[in-house]
């Protein structure tokens, strides 16, 4: 991991490096291309006033030589002459030998000047025979005549030699610092990450409680701490409900299986005629139970993994809840309640029509289950704020006050309850799906309420008031 | 009647088979898509049961394959997955059914016969249903038992008119709920129950002969005896 940001890290102070130095020489030949175009000029024009005859190899060899002097910081510390200059002017006339100033025979520097042909007015490196690096040579042309005048900086070499050495030291010093800090910040994060990973391959193994050290300060590594912090809390939670859900199911798929045994069993025992159909026929009705509480269950999970396929049209929840009710007159009338009906006309959601159905008769099939006989039920549903509320009020009991927040709740039913405390689970996860909420309460003077609340119809509606749309 | 049974669950397979048959249809069966493809093409068949999770195809693209090889018989499909598929549903549209499992046998029997229904002639949707003493006026809304005329609510009547046009096949609380209601709902308490009993005091009451009968752990029957 630091191998790799070292790396990254040594890549760009390189390039960075680089660019430094380029600039650098670039202004160093800048300067020795300057101090070269403006003698090459006063060479030249030396060389055009002084008249051709027998002195003008002479003037014009002094001036150069004079110029060779000017150059600047031409010393070293020991005294020693540091750059060399060379002169050199050809003629068109190929008879004439060149003038030559310059360090030694002229004969390689006239083979490199030929060799590379270069345009007048820019400077441009040369490459001599002998010599460690170029020459920078400005041409001049006039008439006829043409003036090279070439410069080898020995100063400048020495000096970007010196600037390659100390960039290098000064890279590598970098760089491994660099390495150095990122490898200990890495090792300590990692060390941090590595208590992390301890704690969280604890988890489970032993206990749920194990939890990491409540960070200090609040940089990525404490918040990822908190962050699985909570992540722990909340598995914890999920696990715990999960032994509790399957605690559950297996206690109410005990007594049926059970039963459905006990009645099978009889009948191997020798059972005849009547009490062999009766005995098979508890048994599939108690297998169908439990089929029943199988898918509800399933249903529920799914419902509440929010994995239901809402399969949306505008209805009518007056028609359905009419509907509903008339289903269930006979069996409220079985245990002596009261039904009053005060419903809305004409207050449409958008719902799946096969959920709001289930729903709505588990919220009946729920207050007949509940209800001692001879209570009052209500059922009230109106248009409010661009919602659909539906109101169901019993003057029963009430929820017992131990499971009144947790209704909604898979399995959670009162000690009284035969059910399996899905059903208003099931209600909760369907009206939270198609975007609405569901409460219960207390009613003044004794009872419960349940209400939902379901957002009003923005589908267009079909011309029929029919709630289905399979008839 | 042929049909074609495509299931590989070989314990459902066995108790379809022996429900089939013993309902007077002759079954051909098959464990895969590929055996259920040759049988298909081997014999005629005037449906087809097909088990969506078959090892070597997904069922719905061999009732494709069927369309492509132009078998036009009617598809039931049995599927184990509760919530249905859309492409299921498209088929529904199509004139074919489904089932999720489980089911009652009498559910399957009841589609089936829905399936394998030809076109209905002019004179076969009745004005009248008859049972044993009991007359149904369709279009005036009144029921008599002998000569007694009963008092029937309209739910009452709606219910006593799909045990009537049942007359003889048991019909379960869900085929009910599903009929008289237009509801899929699955209750846990007994209110098809309750309905039943309201309306069979009123159509047995008076009669040494009960009409309506209660078929333990299935449903109900109305017949003559």
């Amino acid at each position: 991991m630091s191998i790799w940001t070292t790396l990254a890290f040594a890549i760009g102070t390189a390039l960075a490096s680089f660019i430094v130095y380029s600039f650098v020489a670039k202004t160093i030949q800048g300067r020795s291309d300057t101090w070269l175009s403006g003698e090459a000029a006063t060479l030249a024009r030396v060389s055009k006033d002084t008249p051709q005859d027998r002195l003008y190899n002479r003037v014009v060899r002094e001036v150069a030589e004079l110029a060779t002097e000017e150059l600047p910081d031409d010393r070293s510390a020991s005294g020693q002459k540091l750059n060399s200059v060379f002169f050199l002017e050809t003629h068109p006339n190929s008879n004439d030998a060149p003038l030559w100033v310059g360090p030694g025979p002229d004969d390689a520097f006239l083979k490199a000047i030929q060799r590379t042909n270069p345009v007048p007015g820019v400077p441009q490196s040369i490459t001599v025979q002998g010599w460690r690096t170029a020459y920078r040579v400005v041409t001049v042309s006039d008439g006829g005549r043409t003036i090279y005048l070439g410069l080898y900086s020995r100063g400048d070499e020495v000096l970007l030699r010196t600037l390659t050495r100390r960039f290098l030291i000064l890279w590598g010093s970098t760089v491994l610092m660099g390495f150095l800090i990122s490898y200990l910040s890495a090792y300590r994060t990692l060390l941090r990450v590595q208590r992390i990973a301890d704690t969280v391959a604890h988890f489970g193994s032993k206990d749920l409680g194990e939890r990491l050290p409540q960070p200090v300060n609040s940089d990525e590594i404490s918040r990822l701490a908190k962050t699985f912090n909570h992540m722990l809390d909340r598995l914890q939670t999920s696990v715990n409900e999960l032994r509790s859900v399957t605690d559950a199911v297996a206690h109410d798929l005990k007594s049926p299986v059970t039963s459905i045994r006990g009645n099978l069993e009889s009948l191997l025992s020798g059972a005849s005629g009547e009490a062999w159909r009766d005995s098979v026929g508890e048994a599939v009705e108690g297998l169908d139970r439990l089929l029943g509480l199988l898918d509800t269950t399933l249903d529920v999970a799914e419902a509440q993994a929010g994995a239901l396929r809402l399969d949306r049209s505008a209805i009518d929840v007056s028609v359905v809840v009419r509907q509903m009710l008339d289903l269930y007159q006979p069996s409220m009338d079985e245990h002596h309640h009261e039904l009053i009906v005060d419903l809305q006309e004409q207050v449409f959601v958008d719902a799946d029509w096969g959920l709001l159905h289930r729903s709505l008769s588990n919220l009946i099939e729920n207050e007949i289950a509940h209800l001692p006989s001879g209570c009052q039920i209500a059922v009230r549903l109106r248009s409010r704020e661009g919602s659909a509320v539906l109101v169901i009020e019993d003057n029963g009991p009430g929820f017992p006050p131990d499971i009144k927040t947790r209704v909604f709740e898979r399995f959670v039913r009162g000690k009284q309850s035969r059910g399996h405390g899905l059903g208003l689970a099931f209600v909760d996860a369907v009206v939270r799906a198609h975007g609405g909420a569901a409460s219960v309460a207390d009613r003044p003077g004794g009872g419960a309420v349940i209400t939902l609340t379901l957002p009003a119809s923005v589908l267009p509606r079909r011309t029929t008031l029919t709630s289905n749309p399979a008839r | 009647m042929r049909l074609l049974l495509i299931e590989d669950d070989p314990a459902i397979q066995g108790f379809l088979e022996r429900a089939l048959s013993e309902s007077g249809y002759q079954v051909d069966t098959a464990s895969t898509a590929e055996a259920g493809e040759l049988s298909a093409l081997e014999n005629v068949h005037d449906a087809f049961i097909v088990d969506l999770g078959l090892p070597d195809m997904d069922g719905l693209d061999l009732i494709v394959n069927f369309r492509a090889r132009g078998l036009s018989a009617p598809v039931l499909i049995l599927s184990a997955r509760r919530s249905v598929d859309d492409r299921v549903k498209g088929l529904e549209q199509g004139g074919d059914d489904y089932l999720t499992k489980p089911f009652a046998v009498a559910e399957l029997l009841a589609r089936l016969r829905n399936l394998l229904r030809r076109p209905p002639a002019p004179l076969n949707d009745p004005v009248r249903l008859q049972a044993a003493d009991l007359q149904l006026d369709l279009v005036r809304h009144e029921a008599r038992r002998g000569d007694q005329l009963l008092q029937l609510t309209p739910q009452e009547f709606s219910l006593l008119e799909y045990l009537c046009r049942n007359a003889g096949r048991v019909v379960t609380r869900t085929m009910i709920l599903d009929h008289v209601w237009g509801m899929r709902i699955d209750p846990a308490t007994n209110v098809v129950d309750v309905h039943i009993y309201r309306l069979r005091s009123k159509v047995d009451h008076n009669s040494s002969l009960p009409l309506i009968h209660t078929i333990r752990g299935v449903g109900y029957v109305l017949k003559n005896a």
